[in-house]
């Protein structure tokens, strides 16, 4: 058995399958400049603050998702890569809102914020920076 | 006891928190302004060997092997903290930790209590206790959940022994494309505590300059760091360490080295590399950690502090924000004068001797 498989198969025991078939979208306010992928990652792992991230519930669907497609890792990274940030007064982790309403609208009010939403949830209040699929 | 602004300071935050939470009036203040986390490790470590404690920092004077076979005292921890925020520029915080501290004792400790003022988005000042950033992990090292292994090997901390400053630094970054800089200039004050009463409220000064380079899933962080007592013993070293961390995910490689001036105690050079591969919620992971010390200073001590250990250990994250550790180690003594790893060195103990150490560990976040 290779690593991989092994992988996928310690992920299968332990996992509770995440169903999440819509994209993911990057939105910032309609009068912001662009900002790269590279750039709205580096934003949610807290290696920069040029942006203002506004967050998801932890542990949500969407939160979840959102992590993995643009970082390629799961909570417990998350949660550790923000632990080490707090704990040693580096910064604090993104506010995080109630739902996709609630960060259309302080994506909408803040042209230095960064927020993601479902794509079906979008509207002209915000525009796109970067669709994860 | 002797007056120590930075506990009165640290008190009265705490104090003024209390008082805050107990009139109603001011609830919605605290809701808004004042996050509390906190985070904690419950470890127990097994050592065969008998002619020395196995210690998990270098500041504990007792352990596991000698004193008792299995010892809770090397990891266990509990820190709480309180962030405020004052105004858009202004916001404080306060960390206090129990854990095993020279005297044996947990009597909580202030480890950060700090001011923080923004002068620009990329500038900030801050003013209180901070922790020395000497190497890579040394800011996070008591946070068991933020390090992938149970804890962090113990030989690049060993000139860590002062491991606050009472002062004041200044954080600036600084942003080149896609590469961001952390650069960081401390000056302050520090008391120096190790085993013994000749080391205890040895008073220091520092000044230390690092850089924090961060390009995508790729970290660098230098020190320069300047320490000087002017009481007995005389220490007075100066330190340079560089640390390297490569994370993209999956897999990651780190290592860390630092090279030790002492005019008193000689020189040290200290390393370690480590990887791991994240497999699901399984981490598992290899170190090589060593120590060595290529001359002698005035103290006319031999052969400082030189061990080296092989680990292997595996991280489980088995439910949010807890993890489950296990780690196996062998450390070769290959010094008998101060070995990092050990404290209690029997008369038995020789040179080539090997400890098989065995650490569990439950690291939490809340």
């Amino acid at each position: 058995m290779n690593t991989s498989a092994l992988g996928a198969l310690i992920l299968s025991v332990f996992s509770v399958g995440n169903v999440w078939a819509e994209d993911i979208v990057v939105i910032v306010n309609p009068t912001a400049a662009s900002i790269s992928k590279e750039q709205i990652a580096d934003l949610y792992l807290g290696r920069s603050d040029a942006w203002i991230a506004v967050d998801q519930v932890v542990g949500s669907v969407i939160y979840v998702e959102f992590y993995k497609k643009l970082t390629g890792r799961d909570l417990a990274q998350i949660k550790a890569i923000w632990s080490q940030i707090l704990f040693t007064s580096r910064g604090v982790p993104p506010k995080q809102l109630a739902d996709s309403a609630a960060v259309k609208k302080a994506v909408a009010a803040n042209p230095k914020a960064v927020g993601y939403i479902e794509k079906s949830a979008l509207d002209a209040s915000v525009k796109i920076a970067l669709v994860l699929d | 006891m002797s007056f120590n602004p930075i506990s009165v300071f640290g008190t009265s935050m705490l104090a003024l928190g209390t008082v805050m939470a107990h009139a109603g009036a001011t609830n919605d203040w605290i809701d808004q302004n004042v996050t509390f986390s906190g985070f904690g490790t419950l470890g127990v470590v097994h050592s065969d060997y008998n002619q020395a404690d196995f210690i998990g920092r270098v500041d504990q004077d007792s352990g596991a092997g000698y004193s008792r076979e299995w010892s809770v005292t090397p990891d266990s921890d509990l820190g709480v903290q309180a962030n405020v925020t004052l105004t858009d520029a202004l916001s404080g915080v306060v960390q206090v930790i129990s854990r095993d501290e020279v005297d044996g004792s947990y009597t909580p400790n202030i480890e950060w209590a700090n001011l923080n003022y923004q002068v620009t988005p990329d500038l900030a000042v801050r003013v209180g206790r901070m922790l020395l950033p000497s190497y890579q992990h040394s800011e996070s090292q008591n946070v068991g959940y933020t390090l992938p292994w149970v804890r962090v090997p113990i030989e690049i901390s060993y000139t860590d022994t002062a491991e606050h400053s009472d002062g004041l630094d200044v954080l600036y970054r600084l942003k080149t494309g896609a590469l961001n800089q952390q650069l960081q200039v401390q000056w302050g004050t520090t008391t120096e505590n190790l085993p013994g009463p000749l080391f205890n409220d040895t008073r220091a000064h520092i000044l230390l300059f690092s850089d924090t380079l961060q390009y995508g899933d790729t970290s660098v962080h230098l020190v320069y760091q300047k320490f000087d007592a002017s009481q007995y013993p005389p220490i007075g070293f100066r330190l340079v360490s560089a640390g390297f961390t490569y994370d993209p995910g999956a897999w990651f490689v780190t290592g860390d080295g630092s090279y030790t001036k002492d005019r008193f105690f000689g020189d040290f050079l200290a390393w370690y590399v480590s990887g791991g591969v994240r497999l699901g919620r399984f981490t598992p992971y290899a170190i090589y950690s060593t120590m060595e010390a290529p001359s002698t200073g005035t103290s006319g001590l031999m052969r400082l502090g030189e061990d080296r250990t092989v680990s292997a250990g595996l991280r489980w994250d088995f439910v949010k924000n807890l993890d489950f550790k296990l780690q196996v180690q062998q450390v070769t003594l290959v010094s008998l004068d101060d070995p990092a790893s050990f404290a209690n060195l029997q008369p038995g103990a020789r040179v080539g001797d090997k400890a098989n150490v065995v650490s569990l560990a439950l690291d939490f976040v809340f």
